[in-house]
């Protein structure tokens, strides 16, 4: 299947020289909720402008449903939504109005307006103009006129910045239904991995323009695994270090760190070093979680 | 087809904003000082004898032609391109499927249409203000006269014509600055500059003088009764400027590297 974004060594550099992308190989594939996170002024936000034709592209190929975006610019917007960063709305107009120019513009059936509100839960708002509405549901028009005409694909620029707890939860629920119900392909850019964790299916993580890693979920998970370790102090750690040979040690600030597997195995190298006359402290399985993850991957390429 | 769907996009949004009430309010601004001029000061009246209808358009068309028609047309220019710029729109606009030329052109036509609505209300209310007081005061004679339509429509016409120009240069001032100030600022120091430079005798160059020489050059021919041809030079001027500025603007849209 033809991923619906794939991005060929795409670089770019902004008027200063500063490098903001470099050699981005962006795969989005079919059918999924793509994870795009990042620390702030990763690079993020200038990929998805890239991807929507906001930003000219410099160097590198742009592909999405399977067509070049330069050449087939108005074909590939059809089929798609987007939201870039905050709320873009004319705030003198109320949100059927504001939908109004869209559906215009997509020439979709006048129904999807009280739809889409419907969607968001702004079918209530009736003559307020948009300025009187607070951020969170201005960012849920926005969503709405993303929404608007049932694209096959979404680009969401961090779409909970600024919502309330509460918010954060539907619109996450929401990018889950649509996925799931629509089957609509989902890239959706945020800093806070927790947010990326319980709704991606797979994730792209971008460092200072560059890719760091990118994959389903699933293997970010078991990086994380691999990352999980047991540490171990003992009276005498060099004894202990001898009979524990068969794994990976590591010594560590007077501890021995080995990789974790269960909670059997932990009970087994405790028996091990007792039965062998070691006296053991402490027995301590150091769970890495994603944010620690995300922190040493990022950190490793300062 | 989607040209036609963009303009309406277009026009919904001017909807409630500044635009809209500043073509009204612009011009109806002459016609209520004119009308509370007659209405307050009948006396004025005897000057209205003869051809009361040219005097009422000829005075008004001054004020009207000479400022507050670049005025508005500097203001309109900065404020419809603004409403993309303050809303944060313009990203949302570019990333729709229409091309840059839809686009550019149906806002270029919304601001177009916007001023000949001005044109439109303008000429309703002048021609209110002259009927109305003399509903309450007999002694005036515009019921009684009859409008010279086709000199009036030849002058709106010809000041429409004299306007392109200006209207080219402040649409692309207009795209191009995030702040609204850049555009009117430039836009009355040009208008101030070329009022400076009437009396120049290459003023048939200087865009911003064209309104205003449009409305001299009427006023001599309805003197000497003598007709010229239909466009005069700074006319001519004025749709060459256009077509310039257009294409600069239009090029510059649809290059540009960074939108929205």
């Amino acid at each position: 299947m033809t991923p619906v974004i794939q991005t060929t060594n795409l670089n770019f550099s902004f008027r200063n020289g500063a490098k903001t992308l470099d050699n981005i190989n962006l795969l989005v594939p079919q059918g999924s909720v793509y994870g795009f996170l990042g620390p702030n002024g990763a690079g993020k936000t200038t990929t998805l402008r890239l991807l929507l034709g906001l930003l000219k592209n410099q160097q590198g190929k742009l592909e999405i449903f399977g067509k070049e975006f330069s050449t087939h610019r108005i074909e590939i917007l059809k089929r798609l939504g987007s939201l870039i960063e905050q709320p873009s709305l004319y705030l003198h107009l109320t949100a059927k109005e504001n939908l109004e120019i869209y559906r215009l513009i997509y020439k979709v059936d006048k129904n999807r307006i009280d739809y889409v509100l419907k969607i968001v839960g702004l079918d209530q708002t009736g003559k307020k103009k948009a300025k009187q509405f607070s951020l969170g549901m201005k960012q849920r028009l926005s969503i709405a006129i993303a929404l608007l005409h049932q694209p096959e694909l979404l680009i969401l620029d961090e779409p909970t910045n600024g919502l309330d707890p509460n918010g954060i939860i539907e619109t996450r629920e929401l990018i889950k239904k649509l996925n799931k119900e629509h089957n609509t392909t989902v890239i959706v850019s945020s800093h806070i991995l927790n947010e990326v964790e319980r709704m991606a299916s797979h994730v792209g993580i971008i460092h200072k323009g560059k890719m760091l890693f990118q994959g389903p979920l699933q293997e970010l998970q078991q990086m994380k695994t691999r990352q999980t370790s047991l540490e171990v102090e003992t009276n005498d750690n060099t004894a202990a270090a001898q009979l524990l040979e068969s794994f990976s040690i590591k010594s560590l600030n007077g501890k021995l760190v080995l990789p974790f597997e269960n909670k059997e195995q932990t009970a087994a190298i405790n028996k091990l070093l007792v039965q062998n006359g070691i006296e053991v402290y402490a027995l301590h399985p150091q769970q890495n979680d994603l944010e620690q993850l995300f922190l040493d991957i990022t950190s490793d390429n300062k | 087809m989607s040209f036609i769907i963009s303009t309406k996009a277009e026009l919904i949004k001017t909807k409630r904003s500044a635009s809209f009430w500043l073509s009204l309010i612009g011009s109806a601004v002459i016609p209520v000082i004119f009308f509370l001029i007659y209405v307050v000061e009948p006396e004025n009246s005897s000057r209205f004898q003869v051809k009361p209808w040219e005097l009422h358009f000829t005075q008004g068309w001054q004020a009207f032609a000479a400022f507050l028609l670049p005025m508005f047309v500097i203001l309109i220019c900065s404020l419809i391109p603004q409403i993309e710029y303050k809303n944060n729109t313009w990203k949302q606009v570019f990333a729709s499927p229409q091309s840059v030329g839809n686009i550019f052109f149906s806002k270029y036509v919304s601001i177009i249409i916007m001023i000949l609505f001005l044109f439109l209300m303008f000429n309703i209310f002048m021609i209110l203000s002259g009927i109305v007081p003399n509903l309450f005061y007999s002694k005036y004679t515009f019921l009684k006269s009859s409008i010279d339509w086709g000199a009036l429509l030849k002058l709106n016409f010809k000041t429409f014509v004299s306007l392109l120009g200006i209207i080219s240069i402040q649409y692309w001032i207009g795209l191009r600055f995030r702040n609204f100030i850049v555009p009117i600022g430039i836009g009355l120091g040009l208008l101030v500059s070329s009022m400076i430079l009437l009396p120049w005798k290459h003023v048939d160059k200087v865009p911003y003088a064209f309104p205003l020489r449009t409305f001299m050059t009427s006023i001599t021919e309805s003197k000497n009764e003598l007709a010229g041809p239909l466009l005069q030079n700074h006319e001519l001027n004025s749709i060459g400027y256009f077509i310039f500025f257009t294409i600069i603007a239009f090029l510059d849209m649809r290059f540009r590297k960074e939108r929205g």
